[in-house]
């Protein structure tokens, strides 16, 4: 697909919080029995709870770190606190799963109280085990930089989904 | 854009005395007391051009520092800061507020924007141009409206796009399972067929 029709590039994923990048390592996020498609939309009460995610790749050795950004805090037509760090987990070894990784910053559930937002999911490929500070507070996360401070280049994976409160009216009418 | 800028200085200055460094707006130190402080009545034709209709001259970085300080009546002020960071859009009395922390590269004419002189200026300018305070309000909102547009549409856009790459995704394993399948199924076909008439050689004795 060109690069222009991806999913992540329309809906400005890459642009507001990675640089392009080439998909490399399948990513499967799922909620539940809910498979995370890019802009697919959940609500609150469906992703409460962590997501169970499955990684790619082959080699056992290798290890990926996964972050969870809002972008879109508090507002996104006022994102003043972009990005708002959900989750970091590290040494997460190929072929399996978050489970298996160091939790550097726990899960919080997304608590979106104005408008759309966007929740991402983005995969880096670490260059050996390696110690992640938790940053000071979950607000102003700057993935591009956190991804610079640990050298771990750009994404091999992303994947984001659409969330809005439980009670919210925007978006599709269906 | 400098036309505009250098028509405003001039008009300014034929209405004060140029003698005085500190009612010239060119003097850096120009601060926003000594704007206000300015003859009331004198302000209109400069400023108009300014806070007006042209909302475009402060669209290129860096404006001069009195731009920003003519940018007290919230339109060209509002599109400065709105074309810096075209997601944001603050609020009227935060942006009178806040420039210092939007733009920390102005010099000490915003020091002197403290928020009492802020709000001070708010309500002059509303005194003086109630017209223009509920358009700037409606132009904001309008541009809040677009941006919100723009969003909904690329939000549509790019799961729309992810559908028809998962479709294809779909279609293809499918295909493949499909001809995965049919082989096993001729392979299966192929070899004889173990049925239950079948002789068997099974062992019952122990020796």
């Amino acid at each position: 697909m060109p690069r222009d029709r991806d999913p992540l590039v329309v809906g400005r994923v890459i642009g507001d919080v990675l640089d392009p990048f080439t998909r490399s390592i399948s990513l499967r996020v799922t909620y539940a029995t809910r498979d995370v498609n890019n802009g697919v939309e959940l609500k609150p009460s469906q992703v409460v709870n962590q997501p169970r995610v499955d990684i790619g790749g082959d080699d056992l050795r290798t290890f990926y770190t996964l972050v969870m950004v809002d972008p879109d805090a508090p507002s996104p037509s006022d994102p003043n606190l972009r990005e708002y760090l959900h989750w970091l987990v590290t040494d997460i070894p190929a072929t399996t799963g978050a489970s298996f990784g160091q939790e550097v910053v726990c899960y919080e559930s997304p608590r979106p109280t104005v408008g759309i937002h966007r929740f991402v999911f983005v995969l880096f490929r670490q260059l050996g085990r390696q110690t992640v500070y938790a940053p000071g507070w979950r607000q102003n996360f700057n993935t591009r930089d956190f991804a610079e401070l640990y050298n771990l280049g750009l994404p091999v994976a992303a994947v984001y989904f659409n969330c809005q409160r439980e009670s919210g009216s925007g978006g599709r009418r269906t | 854009m400098e036309e505009v800028w250098k028509e405003i200085n001039l008009a300014s200055l034929h209405d004060n005395s140029s003698s005085r460094e500190g009612l010239n707006p060119d003097n850096p130190h120009f601060i926003l007391q000594d704007f206000l402080a300015r003859p009331f009545s004198k302000d209109p034709p400069a400023n108009r051009v300014s806070a007006n209709g042209d909302t475009t001259f402060l669209v290129s970085p860096p404006p001069p520092p009195p731009a920003t300080l003519l940018s007290l009546n919230s339109g060209p002020g509002f599109d400065f800061l709105d074309n810096s960071c075209p997601l944001r859009s603050k609020p009227r009395l935060q942006m009178q507020n806040n420039p210092i922390s939007d733009l920390p590269n102005m010099n000490c004419p915003f020091e002197a924007l403290a928020s009492p002189s802020g709000l001070a200026c708010f309500d002059k300018k509303r005194f003086q141009d109630p017209d223009n305070n509920s358009g700037d309000r409606r132009h904001k909102r309008m541009i809040k409206n677009r941006e919100s547009a723009a969003r909904s549409r690329a939000r549509k856009q790019a799961y729309t796009n992810e559908l028809e790459l998962e479709v294809a995704h779909l279609m293809e394993e499918n295909a493949r399972l499909k001809r995965q399948q049919e082989q096993q199924l001729r392979v299966a076909a192929a070899t004889p067929l173990s049925g239950k008439r079948t002789l068997q050689r099974t062992s019952t004795a122990p020796f």
